[in-house]
Formats: structure tokens, C-alpha cells, sequence
């Protein structure tokens, strides 16, 4: 049973998965109905966990790395195009195969840099358009590898909305069909809409000393989600410089002038974390990137 | 007039045989719009072709079917 | 590979990625909520009602429904209702003198003024019609439609059926289109079918039939390829062919015949005769279409057809419409459409005595005339967030025949010999889904 705790006018369920502190907040105040959600999202946000994670040699995903010709199901599908769908839309900068540079670099604070050496002997197991994908199949070069890291999470958060946003429609008491849910995956928000009393939910961005548009550090989300990409925690440091954990698919090493962090409110999770994801990948451009966007948006820069 | 118009349909067709380049699926989020359709408003244009139909001697051109009436 | 540099720098991706986060959440077994879900039916309505000076006022109700049945088939059911009341021309030209008309049943007369272009005042007419039409895929590439249509009214019945093919090539950047109709026509027109050329007695006296109906079978060929140009322009060229055989006269319309004399006068017995024209004809058209969204989001509509027949008929079509998108989903669309047609081999505007025993055919109705007819129009329409929208339009459509004035005879130099019109155009629209019908429903009894 996951657990369950009452605030100022709705519940508040938690779980952990993914790596990360998970809230469910219910607008109710049926505590039976606030448990039922808590317990579809935990159970659906394990499920995609387990299906994705790549620490697992059980799932799809393993058997896909292995190189074997693999005839996927429909969601795999559907993430794979999307996939290709945003190598395309991000110019390349976007692919899920480059997470073997995570072979070499080891962001734990230290100043641990790997050597170009290391780093090209990995460069031709990476690019999205060596992959032999042709629905339903997939194969895989030896020593390539996919990692749905970079979606995994806010895709998660989607998903578990959508199937309470089902399961709260096909509620026969009619009364129950405005109850609004956010999911929060550690820091990934997602909602099904608005607030019985019309509003949304006040969400904080730990703004700091973000550059933001618009200017405000706190919002109320009524509709699609939220998400932020970073590398407050997870760098390298060697010589006075800093290393990020937002490596360019190109050269395989890290995106220089990155944000320390940036938050993104979109239609959804995860349109909302490709677009924060996207924004590192443009380095110092970043804001650029997300003014085009027009999508509210907060930017925190390292202090230089 | 009428030589011109077939000439530049042709030309139009080999141009988009030879040398445009595809559109992607994922560029396709403009091209998906309602407006963006052929018909993009469809009882609109029945309603246009209707009152046409009775009142010119041409018809039809952009598609067949949708029935005859003794308007005409 | 070659990194591609954006020479303008960073670019939108916003929609782009969410029609992709759409197809990346919408196939799940759980679709609600984000997406719109295919259990719904589509209803589109609208209301016309159009008004000719003088002439014919028509109101016309449309209900059209579809619902996506399987992935990616959907069928339409489509109902059409329409009164139309008023007048319209007979084929007789003006005259200085009163001219008195026998109505088609044969029962009773009417009578037009001096100077004024005679006009048939029993038109009156109700109209319903039901299509229907199914398109489902038939394979990755090819799509397949076949449609059925029914149309019937006091003394007419249309029945029909359509199909179609679209095969996708070049990477769902071009469309093959070919399409197929055929619809078989029946007139039961209101005093049996005249014989043409036989003169209009005066009532009582019957005109000479042929029969209580007749009928006429169209059928139509159209070959079309669709090509997207870029990422907002998509254009269309269609070619198409038909071909009418039977009864394609109009039983209620007749002609003037004049003395020989140059005088311009009537002749003095039975001066009006029943029109006759050929039972084949052989039409084509060349269509093009192109739509195009500029940066800021207006849309350009504009196409243009040329048509002809083997009646001797020519015509140009050009239509523009271009919408004005506003924040808060409002839009404007301005009309504009210009149409010119050349008048058919056997058009006339009149005969003279004994005329009608040396010609095969001749018809004075105004639509085998020449003439340019010309709209002005405006569309305000609103889509509110939920996906449902309303619009209204109004339309200013002239109709202006050639001045032949020079051409005709004695008294008829100073006569309106083709009848110019002008008709107003009102219509309404709503689109919805059903479940936002239910919604409203359940809350009214909440």
C-alpha cells in the first residue's frame, strides 16, 4: 500500500520509483479514491520502469542491447519513432544511442576525465541512423546500445495521467469526473486538468537566480506538464573546468556553456522535458532556443 | 491562357517528381491543421456547389460524387 | 554524417514535437484525457438561407456525422434538407406588352408585365437528401472510398454511387487519386414531359408529352494528384471527365418566337415553344488547387478550373479565400470567386417564326447563356478550446449577361434580354463532438 497523507483540501499519495521521491496529489477528499490513483500510478510508473530500465536484464530493452534482431510490441514502437522523430527535430542532437559514453565518463564529482582515446573508440557505436529500425523490427549493431533515460521519466508521468484521466471518466458516480490529479516523478510534472475550483496547482520552480520568462518564480499548472533537465549534481571538475553531464552525440564529449538548469512548461511532460533537454543540448544558446519556443520557461546559469 | 495552364501544371508535377525535397512525417504538424486541408470546411463547399450547380452550366472538378438535383 | 548548421539559429520545434508526443501517448489501450478519443462521433451543421432579388429564396439545413470506426476508418452519413419558394426565369424574353403563360400542369395561366423578364411563379420545392460514404484504409500506402446518395424531391429523384482510390507515393508526399461516379436521374415533371419545340398552349389545352417521366444517366471519371510542396504548401491538379445521356432538357423552360419580319414583336399564335436539347453531353474539366500557410499563420485558398463541353460551353474559375487567424481562435476569411462562361452552340435567346423546323436544338435558359457571375464574401468563425467551432458567412453573388442588346431585333433593342441577378447569402455553422452534446446534456439534468 503506498502511502497516503491529507493536506489543506486534497491527498497527497507517495511511492518511490525511478530513482526518485513520487507524489501523487488527489483533489478529493475520498480517501478510498485518492488510495485507487495512488495505487494506478505507482503500479503504471513500476511497470514502464521496469519494461525501460537498461539496469535490468530481463526486459525488452536488454534484449534489444544485445544486438539481436528483436520484433518489439506497440508501445516499444511508439517509442522508438519518437525517438527517430526527435533525432530528426533536434538536428541530431537528440539520440538515444549515445548513452555508452556512460562507459568512459563517470560523473561523481570527481576528476576522473576520460581521454580522447577512450572517447573515439566509443564514437562509432553512436548515431541514430546506424539503428536498423523497420517496424516492427530492430536490430542493433554489436556494442550499440539504446537508452530511453533521456524520455523515460516523463514519459512515466504521461502515462500514469492518462490512465487515471481513463479511470476517473469510467467512475459511474458522474461527481467524481472533475477530480484532478498531479503526478510529480521527482520534479517532473505532469496534471489531467484543472482544479475543482477551477484553478491549478501552485507549483514552485527553485528559481534562484534563473533568467525567466515569464518573470515569476511560482505558476498554477491547470493543464500539461512541467520538467527540468540539469547538471547541478552530476559533473566533472579537472583543472579549474567544469565537465556537465550533457554530452554532444557528436563528439562525445560535454555540450560547453550548458545551464546549470532549466524548467520548462509544456502541453505535456514530456514535450515539456525534450524541450528542456533540448535547451542543454544548445549550450549557451539555450535561451535562445527557448525564447523561439514560446513556452514559459526559467534558466539558472552556473556562477561564472 | 489555357496552354500556359497546362504548361505550368506539368512543370509542377515534374518539379515535385524531381527536386523537392520530402517532407518529413514529423514536419507534417502544419500540413495536419483543419485549415490546411483541400477542404478544410466540407459543408461549406457542398453548400458553394450546390447553389453553383443551379445557377452556371459547369461542375464538379475538384471531386466526383455528392448526387445530382433537378435544379439544374 | 555532416552536422546541419541552422543558419538562423535555434527554430519553433513546439508544434512539430507535440504532434509527435501525440503519437508517442496516443495508441496506448488508455487514450483519455490528452488526446481526443475516436469513440465520438464528429457533427458538423449548418444553416443556409439565400435570397435572390425577385427571384428564388432557398433555406437549407445540413446535419453531417462521421465517426472514426477503426484506425483510421471513418464513415460519414450525411442529411440534406432544402424549401426553396419564388421565381425564376422561363427562357421568354420581356416584351412591351403583358405576356400570359400557361402554368406546367396545364390548369391555369400567369401573367408577367410589360418590360419585365418573365419569371415562373410556381417554383416551389422541398428537397431531401442522405449520402453516405465509407473510407477505410486497404493497404500501408492506399486508401479506398465508396459513397452512396439518394436525393429526391416532388418531381425529381437522384440516386448515385462514388468510388474512389488514393495511393500515397514518394514518401506520402504525393497522392495518386482516381475516382469513379455514376448516378441515374429521374424527372417527373409536373404535367408530363413536353415534346420539345411543341408550343405552350394556352390553358386549358394540354401541351403535347412525351410520357409522365424520363430520365438521364451521369457518369463522371476524375484522375488527381495531390503533392505537398513543403511544410505549408500542399497543392492539387485533378482532371476529370463526365458524361450525361438522356433527358437533358429543362421541362419547364421555353423560348420567344419572334414574327420574321424584324419587328421584334411576338409572333401571333402560340408564341412561346418547350426547349429541346441534345440527350449526350461530354464535359471535362482541369482543376488546381493550392493552400498555403504564411509565417504568420493566415492560410491562402486558391484554385482555378477550367471547363468545357461538347455543347460548345467554356468556362474560368477562380476562387481565393484567405483566412486571418486572431488570438483567442478567432479567424476571418474573406471569398472572392469569379466565374466565366461562354454560351453553349444551341444557346438563343429568342427564335423567329418557322425557325424551330430548321434546327435540331435551342434553349433560351440563361445558364447555357454567356455570362460572368461574381462573389464577395466573409466568414468570421470561432474555435473554441475544446476542439468545437461556429462560424457564420455572408455572401454577395451578381450574375451579369453579356449586352446583346446590339444584336436583337426591332423592339427588343430595348428590352433586358438576359437576366441579370443578385442574391444574398447568410449561413451558420457548429461543429462539435458528441461527447461535448452529452456533457451539456447530463449537466441540464444535473
Amino acid at each position: 500500500m503506498p502511502d497516503l497523507e491529507h493536506r489543506a483540501d486534497y491527498f497527497v499519495g507517495h511511492f518511490e520509483a525511478m530513482a526518485s521521491n513520487c507524489e501523487v496529489l488527489i483533489d478529493t477528499e475520498d480517501e478510498n479514491l485518492a488510495q485507487e490513483i495512488t495505487q494506478l500510478a505507482a503500479t503504471e510508473v513500476c511497470r514502464i520502469e521496469q519494461k525501460y530500465s537498461r539496469y535490468r536484464d530481463d526486459n525488452i530493452l536488454h534484449q534489444i542491447n544485445q544486438g539481436i534482431v528483436t520484433r518489439v510490441d506497440e508501445e516499444t514502437t511508439r517509442l522508438l519513432d519518437y525517438a527517430q522523430q526527435l533525432y530528426h527535430l533536434s538536428e541530431t542532437r537528440f539520440d538515444v544511442t549515445s548513452g555508452v559514453l556512460r562507459r568512459v565518463w563517470h560523473f561523481d564529482g570527481s576528476d576522473n576525465i576520460p581521454s580522447s582515446a577512450q572517447i573515439d573508440a566509443l564514437r562509432p557505436f553512436i548515431g541514430w541512423e546506424k539503428v536498423q529500425w523497420h517496424n516492427p523490427q530492430i536490430q542493433l549493431a554489436k556494442g550499440m546500445e539504446i537508452d530511453f533515460g533521456g524520455i523515460g521519466k516523463e514519459y512515466a508521468a504521461d502515462r500514469a495521467v492518462l490512465i487515471i484521466n481513463t479511470f476517473i471518466s469510467e467512475q459511474p458516480d458522474t461527481r467524481v469526473h472533475d477530480t484532478s490529479v498531479l503526478i510529480n516523478l521527482g520534479g517532473d510534472l505532469a496534471v489531467t486538468g484543472p482544479r475543482k475550483n477551477g484553478n491549478g496547482w501552485q507549483v514552485g520552480v527553485n528559481s534562484g537566480t534563473s533568467t525567466m520568462s515569464p518573470q515569476a518564480a511560482d505558476f498554477s499548472l491547470k493543464q500539461g506538464g512541467v520538467a527540468t533537465s540539469g547538471d547541478a549534481n552530476r559533473y566533472l571538475k579537472k583543472d579549474g573546468i567544469r565537465y556537465g553531464h550533457v554530452l554532444d552525440p557528436h563528439t562525445g564529449w560535454p555540450v560547453e556553456g550548458t545551464p546549470a538548469t532549466v524548467t520548462v512548461v509544456a502541453a505535456s511532460c514530456t514535450d515539456a522535458g525534450m524541450l528542456s533537454t533540448l535547451a542543454l543540448l544548445h549550450g549557451p544558446e539555450a535561451e535562445v532556443f527557448l525564447r523561439e519556443q514560446e513556452v514559459p520557461w526559467w534558466c539558472q546559469w552556473h556562477n561564472k | 491562357m489555357i496552354k500556359a495552364f497546362l504548361l505550368s501544371t506539368c512543370i509542377s508535377l515534374v518539379l515535385s517528381a524531381c527536386s523537392l525535397e520530402p517532407v518529413q512525417p514529423w514536419d507534417r504538424d502544419i500540413l495536419a491543421q483543419q485549415k490546411m486541408q483541400l477542404v478544410a470546411d466540407p459543408l461549406e463547399i457542398y453548400l458553394d456547389e450546390h447553389t453553383y450547380f443551379s445557377k452556371e452550366a459547369s461542375s464538379g472538378g475538384q471531386s466526383v460524387g455528392g448526387g445530382g438535383c433537378g435544379c439544374n | 554524417m555532416q552536422l546541419k548548421k541552422t543558419q538562423q539559429g535555434p527554430r519553433n520545434i513546439r508544434r512539430q514535437l507535440a504532434v509527435a508526443t501525440c503519437s508517442l501517448l496516443a495508441g496506448a489501450s488508455h487514450a483519455g484525457g490528452l488526446i481526443a478519443s475516436g469513440d465520438n462521433w464528429k457533427i458538423d451543421s449548418a444553416l443556409l438561407l439565400y435570397a435572390e432579388k425577385d427571384r428564388v429564396s432557398l433555406a437549407e439545413g445540413i446535419l453531417s456525422i462521421s465517426k472514426e470506426i477503426d484506425d483510421d476508418e471513418f464513415i460519414n452519413a450525411r442529411i440534406v434538407t432544402d424549401v426553396l419558394t419564388g421565381s425564376s426565369p422561363n427562357g421568354a424574353v420581356p416584351s412591351n406588352t403583358a405576356q400570359t403563360f400557361t402554368n406546367p400542369s396545364g390548369n391555369s395561366t400567369y401573367t408577367e408585365a410589360a418590360n419585365t423578364t418573365p419569371l415562373n411563379h410556381t417554383f416551389k420545392d422541398l428537397r431531401n437528401a442522405l449520402s453516405v460514404e465509407w473510407d477505410t484504409p486497404l493497404s500501408r500506402s492506399l486508401r479506398g472510398t465508396i459513397g452512396g446518395n439518394i436525393s429526391r424531391e416532388y418531381d425529381y429523384l437522384s440516386t448515385g454511387i462514388s468510388a474512389s482510390l488514393a495511393q500515397d507515393i514518394n514518401q506520402r508526399n504525393t497522392t495518386l487519386t482516381l475516382g469513379f461516379s455514376l448516378n441515374k436521374d429521374t424527372w417527373d415533371p409536373v404535367g408530363g414531359v413536353p415534346v420539345g419545340f411543341t408550343v405552350m398552349p394556352a390553358s386549358p389545352a394540354k401541351k403535347a408529352i412525351d410520357g409522365a417521366n424520363t430520365d438521364k444517366t451521369v457518369k463522371e471519371i476524375l484522375f488527381g494528384v495531390t503533392q505537398i510542396i513543403n511544410r505549408q504548401t500542399l497543392m492539387q491538379t485533378n482532371y476529370s471527365w463526365g458524361q450525361s445521356d438522356g433527358y437533358l432538357t429543362d421541362p419547364y423552360k421555353i423560348l420567344s418566337v419572334l414574327e420574321n419580319d424584324g419587328s421584334g414583336n411576338l409572333r401571333g399564335t402560340n408564341p412561346y415553344i418547350y426547349e429541346n436539347r441534345p440527350d449526350q453531353r461530354t464535359y471535362q474539366s482541369l482543376y488546381w488547387k493550392g493552400v498555403h500557410q504564411f509565417p504568420n499563420e493566415n492560410v491562402l485558398n486558391l484554385s482555378y478550373r477550367y471547363f468545357w463541353d461538347d455543347w460548345g460551353i467554356q468556362s474560368h474559375t477562380v476562387d481565393l479565400r484567405y483566412r486571418f487567424d486572431f488570438d483567442g481562435g478567432h479567424y476571418l476569411q474573406p471569398h472572392l470567386r469569379y466565374y466565366q462562361q461562354g454560351a453553349a452552340d444551341f444557346y438563343r435567346q429568342t427564335l423567329t417564326d418557322g425557325e424551330e423546323a430548321s434546327l435540331a436544338y435551342a434553349s433560351a435558359d440563361y445558364r447555357l447563356g454567356e455570362f460572368v457571375t461574381q462573389t464577395i464574401g466573409l466568414k468570421y468563425g470561432f474555435e473554441f478550446k475544446n476542439g468545437a467551432e461556429i462560424n457564420f458567412r455572408a455572401e454577395m453573388i451578381t450574375q451579369k449577361g453579356k449586352d446583346r442588346s446590339a444584336d436583337a431585333v426591332g423592339v427588343l433593342q430595348n428590352q433586358q434580354l438576359f437576366p441579370d441577378n443578385e442574391a444574398y447569402l447568410l449561413q451558420g455553422g457548429l461543429s462539435l463532438d458528441s461527447d461535448m452534446v452529452i456533457k451539456y446534456i447530463m449537466r441540464l439534468f444535473k
